[in-house]
Order: C-alpha cells, then sequence, then structure tokens
C-alpha cells in the first residue's frame, strides 16, 4: 500500500487544525499500518507464497524432503490430468449448483415471501428456527448430521423414510454427495433468506397490493412484480453463496473426511488430504492456485457488478 | 451494501394480471393454510437435526440415535469436572477473545482512518480488502502452514490468534469505514473547536455513534474465530491447546468408542455463545442490512 | 500534535502485537550425562499406559547410575492417519518430541526426509543389539542402510476365527487350504447368518490398514515378486497382484465382506471391534495383537473367555499349489527425533525399554511378539501361550514388503479396493491399481 505523504490530507480540515502533510502520513501508516501489516502477512503473502510453491515438488517426507525442486509446471500438468483432482473440481461444481445456486436460493426465497406476509403469526419463531443452522459452528452442525443420517433403521432420516415404505439407507455411504448437498442446503437457507428479505424490504407493498387486487396469483405476482425488482440483490446473492460454498471444508471433512471413495472429495478436501495426508505441499498448493484462480474470477465479477460505493 | 433501482411495473403486465378472475375468500383461508404448512416444514426440517444433540446431552443412555432421553445432568457435570473439555473451552475462548479484541482495536482505528483521511491508493485499498474476503482458508491454509512454521509461529495460540484476525480484518474494516462514513464530520469538528482533542472526540462524538455497528461487527468476529475449524486444525498440533472445533472432532473420529452425552453436551455448550450472540444482535443484523457479512 | 500523539499511541500498542511474535527458540545440545528431560509421545492408549508403567523403573535406574533423567509421557489418542498427519508437521517445525512411538510402517518416509536420529553408532556399542531376530533388523533399516528406529515388537498376521460361532453353525474349523475351500465355509456362514462373514481391511476408509493388514496379506502369500529387491521396483502387472484383486472383488460379490462397514469412518469399530465381537462376522484378518490390543481384557473391544471362543487359521493359499501361510508385521517402534537436546539420554530410554521386563511388559500389553530372541522365560511374556506361538512362527513366516515407495502403494490399494466395494470387478480394480500406483509412484519405481 501506498504511503506517499503527497496527497494525503485529513477530510473536512478547518484553518486552525490544519496538519502538515508529512505528519498525516506518520499518522495514517500507524493507523492503517498495522491492518495492513497483518492483512499482508497472513492472507496475502501465502497467496503468492502458494503460486511459488506450487512451481515445486516440496513434500514432508521421504527423500525429496531434504531438498525441494524448482519443477516448473509439473504439478499442473499432472493435476489437470489427475482423474481425482477433476472429479474433485466436478463435485464442487455439482455441489456449489445443487445446495447453493439451487437449494438455498429457492428454499430461501420461500422463506423470505413467507415471512413478508403482513397477516403471518409467530414470525420470530420460524424465523429463528431457520437461522439456527446458520448460526452453530460447522463441527456442530456436522454432529447433528451425524446422528440424522445414521445407517440404521433407527437412523431419525431412516425412520422418516420409513413412514413412505422405504427400508434403511447408509446415506453417507450409498448417497454421500447428496448428504452433503441437503446438509449444506439446510445451512444455508437463512443466508438466502435474510439477504432476500432485505431485498424485498425495497419492493412497495402497494404494487404487490395492486397486482392482488387485479387477481393475480402468488406465482403470478412473483414472477411478474417482484422478481424484476430484486434481481439484482439476487444476483449478487448467487455470486457471494458460489464463492462462500467453494471454501466449504469442515461441515464435509467432520462427516466424511471425502469418502466414501472420494465421492464428497471436494476440491478443498483434496487439497487437505495431498498436502497434509500425504505431504505433498506442492501438489497441494497447486490445486490451491487452481481453487484461487477461479475464486478470484467470481470475486472479481462480484466487486465489479456490486458497484460498491468507496 | 447494494441498492435496487426501482423500476415500474410495465402497464402491459399489469393488465394482463388483470384478467385473471378475482379468488373467493374460501380459497384465500386454504392459500394461508397452506403457506403456515410450509413453513413450519421449513422450520421443522431446519431444528430436528439439534433434536438429537439436545435429547442426547440430557440421557444417561446415551447413543448415536433420537431417542427420549432418560433425564441425567451427569454429562454436563462430567464435562465442567473433567479437565479435557475445561481446557478446550478455555483455549476457544483464548482464541475467540484474543482475535476479537485485536480485530476490533486494528479495524476500528484502520477503518477511521480509512473513512477521514483521504490518499491516493484509498480506494484500491478499499477494493482490494473486499476482494481479499473471497479468498477461501483452504486455498492458503497450505503455504500460511509452511510459513507458520518458518516464523515459529506454528503449534501457538497467539499464532492462531494473529492468522484469525487477519481473516477477520478485511470485512471489519469495511464496516467500520462505512460507520464512520455516516458521522458527519462537521459534529467531530465541532468538538474539536470546544477544546477536545482528536483522540476525546472520536471516543466522546464518533464512537456512541458507531455503537451498534461496533457490536455487532465484534460479534462477527468473536463468532468467526469461535467456530473456525480448518486453521486450528492445520496449526495446532498440542492436544493442550486444541479448541472446542478440533477436540469434537476427535473425540467423534477418535480410535475408540465415542461417549455419545459428554459429546453431545460439549457441543451444547459450544453452539450456546454464538446462539445467544446472534439471538441479541438479530433484530439489528436484519435492519442494518449488514446481511452480507454473514457468511465468510 | 498531542492528540495525534495519543492517537499514534494506540496505534503503536496494536502494532506492538504484531512485534511480538518473533520470538524463537535455539536448539543447544546439552552434556550427555547431565540432568535431562526426555519428552515421549504415543498415540495408543494400550501403548501409552505401558510405557507409562516402565518410567519409574527408568528413572530410578538412571538415578542409581548418577544421572537425572525425567521422563514425560505425552499421550495424544489419534487414528494413524491423524497421527502421521501430525507427528510429519511437528519434525518439519523441529517441534516433535525427542522420542517417539510409532508404527514401522511409516518409519521410512520420516527417515528420508531427516527428520530421525541415525542410530547406527548407538547400536553397534550395544549388546543388546545381538539378540534382535535378523527378520526385525531388516525391518528397521531405511532404504539408506542406516538404522534409524529401534523395532520393540513384532506381530505375526493370520486369519482369526470364532470357534464358538462356527461350531454352533456346524461350519468346519480345521485350516482351509484354499481360498476356495474357505470361501465355501464363508457363504455357510453368510447363509446361516444373513450377513458378511469376513472382515479383511479394504478401502480408503481403513487407511494404510487396507495395505499392510489386508490386500498386502494375500499378496504375500503369492509366488510373485511383487517388490524386486535387487532393483528396487515394484512389479505393479505381476499376476499375484491381479489374483489378489480377484479375491476381494469375488468376496465383495458373494457379500462376504462387510462392504458397507468397511466404507464408513472408523471401518474397524463395526466389524472388528462389533462383529467380530458379537459373533456376527466371525472371521477376520488380523495381527496376533489381536489377542490383547483388538479383544483382550482390557482391549478396545474385549471378549470374555477369549482363548476358548477365538482360534487362528493360517493365510490359505490362492491355489491347490500353494500352502497356508501367516505373515509378519512389524508392529511399533522406537524413534528419536534428529533434532532432540538429548540424544543419549533419548536412546538409553529405547535401550532400556528393550531390556527383558520392561520389553516382557510392553509385549503382554499390547499382545506382540517379541522382535529378539532370549524372552520365551521372561514373565509375564512366558505366560502367554498364543504369543509364544506367534514367536515360533515368525521365522517360517512370509514378509509383507515395504520398501521405499509402500506408501504409494499402499495409497494405490486403498483407491483400487475400494473400487471393489463400489462394485468394480477384479480386473477393473487391477487396472486402477496399475493407473494409480504409475501416476504415485513415476516411472522409476515401476516395473
Amino acid at each position: 500500500m501506498s504511503t506517499n505523504s503527497a496527497g494525503i490530507t485529513l477530510a473536512g480540515r478547518l484553518p486552525r487544525h490544519k496538519l502538515k502533510n508529512r505528519r498525516n502520513a506518520r499518522l495514517l501508516l500507524l493507523m492503517l499500518g498495522p491492518s495492513a501489516l497483518l492483512i499482508g502477512v497472513f492472507v496475502v503473502a501465502p497467496v503468492i507464497y502458494a503460486f511459488y510453491l506450487s512451481l515445486t515438488n516440496t513434500t514432508l517426507l521421504g527423500f525429496e524432503a531434504r531438498n525441494p525442486k524448482f519443477i516448473g509446471l509439473d504439478n499442473f500438468k499432472y493435476l489437470l490430468g489427475n482423474g481425482d483432482f477433476l472429479s474433485s473440481l466436478g463435485k464442487t461444481g455439482i455441489f456449489i449448483a445443487l445446495s447453493a445456486i439451487i437449494g438455498q436460493t429457492a428454499l430461501g426465497m420461500i422463506s423470505a415471501l413467507l415471512l413478508k406476509n403482513k397477516w403471518m403469526r409467530a414470525k420470530g419463531i420460524f424465523g429463528a428456527a431457520i437461522v439456527m443452522p446458520m448460526v452453530v459452528p460447522e463441527v456442530v452442525a456436522s454432529l447433528a448430521w451425524a446422528s440424522m443420517l445414521y445407517s440404521g433403521p433407527e437412523g431419525t432420516v431412516n425412520m422418516i423414510t420409513h413412514l413412505f415404505g422405504m427400508g434403511a439407507v447408509a446415506w453417507l455411504q450409498q448417497y454421500a454427495l447428496i448428504s452433503i448437498i441437503v446438509i449444506n442446503i439446510w445451512r444455508g437457507i437463512a443466508f438466502a433468506m435474510i439477504m432476500f428479505q432485505a431485498a424485498l424490504e425495497d419492493v412497495p407493498d402497494e404494487l404487490i397490493e395492486a397486482a392482488r387486487i387485479d387477481g393475480a396469483s402468488a406465482l403470478q405476482i412473483f414472477r411478474v412484480v417482484t422478481l424484476p425488482l430484486i434481481r439484482g440483490p439476487v444476483f449478487l446473492y448467487l455470486l457471494l453463496t458460489a464463492i462462500t460454498t467453494a471454501g466449504i471444508f469442515g461441515l464435509v471433512y467432520f462427516l466424511t473426511q471425502g469418502g466414501p471413495g472420494g465421492d464428497t472429495q471436494l476440491v478443498a478436501l483434496f487439497i487437505f488430504d495431498r498436502a497434509f495426508q500425504f505431504s505433498q505441499i506442492g501438489l497441494g498448493s497447486a490445486a490451491s492456485v487452481i481453487m484461487l484462480v477461479i475464486v478470484l474470477i467470481l470475486g472479481l465479477t462480484y466487486v465489479r457488478v456490486a458497484k460498491v460505493e468507496v | 451494501m447494494t441498492t435496487v433501482t426501482k423500476t415500474d411495473v410495465k402497464p402491459s403486465r399489469a393488465s394482463e394480471t388483470a384478467t385473471v378472475r378475482r379468488k373467493l375468500r374460501g380459497t384465500t383461508v386454504v392459500s394461508r393454510a397452506l403457506q403456515y404448512v410450509l413453513i413450519t416444514a421449513l422450520a421443522v426440517f431446519c431444528i430436528i437435526p439439534f433434536g438429537w444433540l439436545i435429547a442426547t446431552s440430557v440421557d444417561s443412555q446415551a447413543g448415536n440415535i433420537l431417542q427420549w432421553p432418560t433425564f441425567t445432568v451427569d454429562h454436563y457435570v462430567k464435562l465442567v469436572t473433567e479437565a479435557g473439555t475445561l481446557r478446550l473451552l478455555r483455549n476457544s475462548l483464548i482464541i475467540a477473545i484474543g482475535a476479537t479484541v485485536l480485530t476490533m482495536l486494528l479495524g476500528f482505528i484502520g477503518g477511521y482512518a480509512l473513512s477521514r483521511f483521504r490518499f491516493r491508493g484509498r480506494r484500491f485499498f478499499m477494493f482490494f480488502v473486499l476482494l481479499i474476503r473471497v479468498v477461501p482458508p483452504t486455498a492458503t491454509i497450505v503455504p500460511l502452514y509452511l510459513m507458520m512454521t518458518k516464523m515459529h509461529l506454528n503449534n501457538s495460540l497467539l499464532g492462531l490468534i494473529l492468522v484469525e484476525a487477519a481473516a477477520l480484518l478485511p470485512l471489519t474494516l469495511w464496516q467500520m469505514k462505512s460507520a464512520v462514513d455516516n458521522v458527519p464530520l462537521e459534529i467531530e469538528e465541532a468538538a474539536w473547536v470546544d477544546g477536545s482533542s482528536r483522540v476525546a472526540a472520536v471516543i466522546r462524538i464518533v464512537f456512541p455513534v458507531v455503537g451498534p455497528t461496533f457490536g455487532a461487527a465484534a460479534m462477527f468476529a468473536f463468532v468467526g474465530a469461535w467456530g473456525d475449524f480448518l486453521t486450528p486444525l492445520v496449526l495446532l498440533q498440542s492436544q493442550d491447546l486444541y479448541p472446542l472445533s478440533i477436540g469434537l472432532f476427535r473425540a467423534f473420529s477418535g480410535f475408540n468408542q465415542v461417549d455419545w452425552g459428554l459429546l453431545t453436551a460439549t457441543a451444547i455448550i459450544y453452539m450456546l455463545p454464538p446462539t445467544i450472540l446472534y439471538m441479541l444482535v438479530r433484530k439489528y443484523l436484519f435492519k442494518a442490512g449488514l446481511s452480507g457479512a454473514i457468511k465468510g | 500534535m498531542i492528540r495525534n500523539r495519543i492517537l499514534s499511541a494506540v496505534a503503536l500498542t496494536a502494532g506492538g502485537v504484531l512485534m511480538a511474535t518473533g520470538l524463537s527458540s535455539c536448539a543447544a545440545e546439552a552434556p550427555a550425562d547431565g540432568p535431562a528431560t526426555i519428552t515421549v509421545l504415543a498415540h495408543q492408549q494400550v501403548r501409552a499406559d505401558a510405557i507409562k508403567a516402565e518410567i519409574p523403573a527408568f528413572e530410578a535406574a538412571m538415578a542409581k547410575q548418577g544421572q537425572k533423567i525425567t521422563v514425560k509421557l505425552e499421550t495424544d489418542i489419534l487414528t494413524d492417519a491423524q497421527f502421521s498427519t501430525k507427528i510429519t508437521q511437528q519434525y518439519n517445525a523441529g517441534t516433535a518430541p525427542d522420542v517417539v512411538d510409532m508404527n514401522s510402517a511409516g518409519m521410512s518416509g520420516y527417515a528420508g526426509a531427516g527428520y530421525l536420529l541415525p542410530l547406527d553408532d548407538y547400536l553397534a556399542k550395544w549388546p543388546g543389539w545381538e539378540s534382535f531376530f535378523p527378520i526385525t533388523k531388516a525391518a528397521a533399516k531405511a532404504a539408506d542402510g542406516k538404522t534409524y528406529a529401534l523395532p520393540h515388537e513384532m506381530g505375526v498376521q493370520s486369519l482369526f476365527y470364532r470357534k464358538d460361532v462356527l461350531t454352533k453353525l456346524g461350519i468346519d474349523t480345521s485350516q482351509p487350504k484354499t481360498w476356495d475351500e474357505l470361501i465355501g465355509r464363508l457363504q455357510k456362514i453368510s447363509a446361516a447368518t444373513g450377513g458378511p462373514a469376513i472382515t479383511l481391511p479394504a478401502g480408503t476408509a481403513w487407511g494404510g490398514g487396507s495395505w499392510a493388514e489386508g490386500f498386502g496379506n494375500i499378496v504375500a502369500g503369492t509366488d510373485g515378486k511383487f517388490f524386486d529387491e535387487s532393483t528396487g521396483k515394484w512389479d505393479v502387472k505381476n499376476e499375484g497382484v491381479a489374483a489378489s484383486f480377484d479375491l476381494f472383488a469375488k468376496l465383495t460379490q458373494d457379500k462376504l465382506l462387510p462392504v458397507q462397514d468397511l466404507q464408513n469412518p472408523n471401518p474397524w469399530i463395526a466389524t472388528k471391534y462389533k462383529g467380530f465381537v458379537d459373533g456376527s462376522i466371525p472371521v477376520a484378518g488380523q495381527g496376533s495383537w489381536g489377542w490383547k490390543y483388538d479383544w483382550g481384557p482390557s482391549g478396545s473391544a474385549p471378549i470374555e473367555d477369549l482363548t476358548s471362543k477365538v482360534s487362528t487359521w493360517n493365510f490359505p493359499a490362492l491355489d491347490a499349489s500353494g500352502s497356508p501361510y501367516v505373515t509378519t508385521a512389524p508392529g511399533f517402534s522406537w524413534a528419536v527425533t534428529a533434532k532432540t537436546k538429548y540424544a543419549d539420554a533419548s536412546v538409553k530410554f529405547i535401550q532400556w525399554m528393550s531390556s527383558d521386563e520392561a520389553l516382557a511388559n510392553q509385549l503382554v500389553a499390547v499382545g506382540a511378539v517379541s522382535p529378539r530372541s532370549g524372552l520365551d522365560s521372561v514373565a509375564p511374556y512366558s505366560n502367554e501361550p498364543q504369543l509364544l506361538e506367534a514367536e515360533a512362527q515368525l521365522t517360517k513366516a512370509v514378509t509383507v514388503p515395504y520398501a521405499d515407495g509402500v506408501d504409494q502403494i499402499s495409497m494405490a490399494v486403498q483407491k483400487a479396493t475400494e473400487d471393489i466395494l463400489n462394485g468394480a470387478s477384479g480386473s477393473e480394480a487391477t487396472s486402477t491399481f496399475v493407473k494409480q500406483a504409475t501416476d504415485l509412484l513415476g516411472p522409476t519405481k515401476v516395473n
């Protein structure tokens, strides 16, 4: 960050409090410097270091650990031809699409619309219930679902499906990816709901009321009146949720550790596995770099589209 | 963070809806009933997984399935009398409080500077910080681990606090900068004219106004550091230093049989602080439009 | 001015928090016979308890010799995978304990990276080393020819079965000659119980055990040259490898393996600790440590009256031309950290732990076979007929290869057997294995 003394001014100077530029520069450095340093050392530097490590065969085990070598783009060549990595990319895509883009958005929108009804009672209780999954730490969320999805007939989900005449299913083995998708939908409804509630506040009630008096059905009102007005925030939400969902680790690792047979090995888990289970730091870094590039593209789009005022 | 451009509904669409036949009162009742059913189903879906946690934590026959508990408080008694669990709790508190204090101190000072100073690169810095927020910790954890080892900050609570604070700071800087923006500079300047020092003016004038945002930002920081799993998983190797998230994971995935009663009781204690904090600031949360801050 | 100074001071304080972190500690070599405090890490409860019991005697013995050595035992109960992640990070960071009790199978990776102290000089001067079995000494040697670990136990792996359950079902309990014969019996068990009949570690959830306690035992019995000692290469296309995958596929297709349990996290709990204990999965591939560590009175899942209910078979041969066999399992070793401040004290400790009585106590605690001769008359080891019998088998046991590259072979086996659990055929699994192993080992280590 540039703290060049030229051009630094304190906003809204009164003549008596006009400060010298150099002093301002030092003050700014002291006030913003620690933050910049902290972010620089623990966030920015690792990103840069990841690019460097991705070009080496750094490992923590075996004779190669003694002198890591620069190997160019070999790690990337390996990853892009490696079935495990490509399938982890694919699974991450499916995970984001089904859980965040479709599931959370649909259920979050439904919740927000239902809770917008003036006639509805006990909104506070419904709202609190929906917010709970988001509020608790991810480890607790996973733990709660470990019992829900227990494979025996006494598992909660199996008891529910039994009411519909289905036999007991080992959800985390037979339908592992679907299971973690459902869990992530469950966890993310509230975030979508809150985002949409904020957006819906900007939709004038009179418009809805007018359409209703005209006899439009709820679905028509949503499609024709509401949705066009909140299109912007919805798009921003989709970008934001895609970004955060790409980084999910603990929720899945706690329950399946990527298994069975790599069925739930999202990119985040692939990176962890390679870097810390098999000590292939270089390879894990290369996978991190690929993930970073994808996420940063989404992030840049977000920053652009959001037109945030600075 | 975002503004919606309001556009009028096109007349053609409006007339299209006008042709739809008016509904009877009976259908309204049915429709409302259906909507109640739907929202109840959603709410039940959201809270049912917690049923097992709560029931098992007070069940003397604790197991990994949902069942009516044979009431006991033994698991909670065990929790507060057993050194292991208390140590996990203590470590979690040190990490979360340490990271929150550091984040809020730096975030407030930095946010104030970003709001009140005009300097070259300010816009760039703000956008950069926003972009950094999207970097998932999973993507930096591998190099971060090696760096921490080289800086001798590996396997230390202080190291973890610094990392957590760095991850939380971008959001806090934005929150505090926006909050200070909302305090008119004229009020602050008026205080200077009255002879207050700049610091005194900040404390007397600015801080009370940004207080609610400060509180909410502190809550986000605390909840973020409290709930983190990946960073302590990688950066801590001594069990003396593990926070609750790692302790729960180890107890759940360990080699030996799981003590479900103690595990669920610990999980309940672990989820209480964020739950209470959220409930406290919920009203404010909805109004302040800070919702974008919740995730991440 | 003053205002700014105060503001600066606040900012400085914040910056100070950052500054207070550059502290590092420097390790200096301590005198050989001065007071020493060494930390010992164990990651399995039974082993930790066994070590703890010996510490006071060791400290007293050292005090008698005029040296004050304090031993601090660090117990962190972890799965093999969690342990290897943790200890690798500690070694790399230079924060590892002085002495680590670890599975010998993982030793070569740490030795290669230079994390372990070469013990050759110490062992050459130590008369006790003479009594170690050649097979143990060979197991302790790393790829560079140096010895980085002192093995304190050996294991013999075979098939454990529930005599009581099989007798009740009216099934022959004599040694099966071939797998076909055994599969016939397993099918009878399965027909009677309606469930799986045999536990053999397979798939990714069991981790390294899928190789060392599962597939490795089967492939070791094939004549083949899976690993060529002279070239240091793995013959991944070896016929024995393909035949072994065929066996796993057959056991899966016939529903004789507990497929779902094997895919669960911690698969050993549902299979070995539940299925074998309640008799519903009455046959299991298992090392001699099963007598204590798993099913003994203070083991993970005790079986009452163990020795009357449980007996062992040798592994049957894959075809009629072979004969039944047992395999060795290297068990656990002591490793001394290269960066330790107290190398001499650490070595004294591990040597003392290998002395008659201390060793006998530990062996019985975990149910391991002695790594050296001369222990068959030392109580309590001498009171354990199952362990003595296993020790006698040690000399004619087949060795599961664990040369350099075994970690990668293990990973490839986990993946390939996981495919089988998911329904792949033997030949499909074989090609998965060949591809994975070649991929992971690189062309220089594969034939």
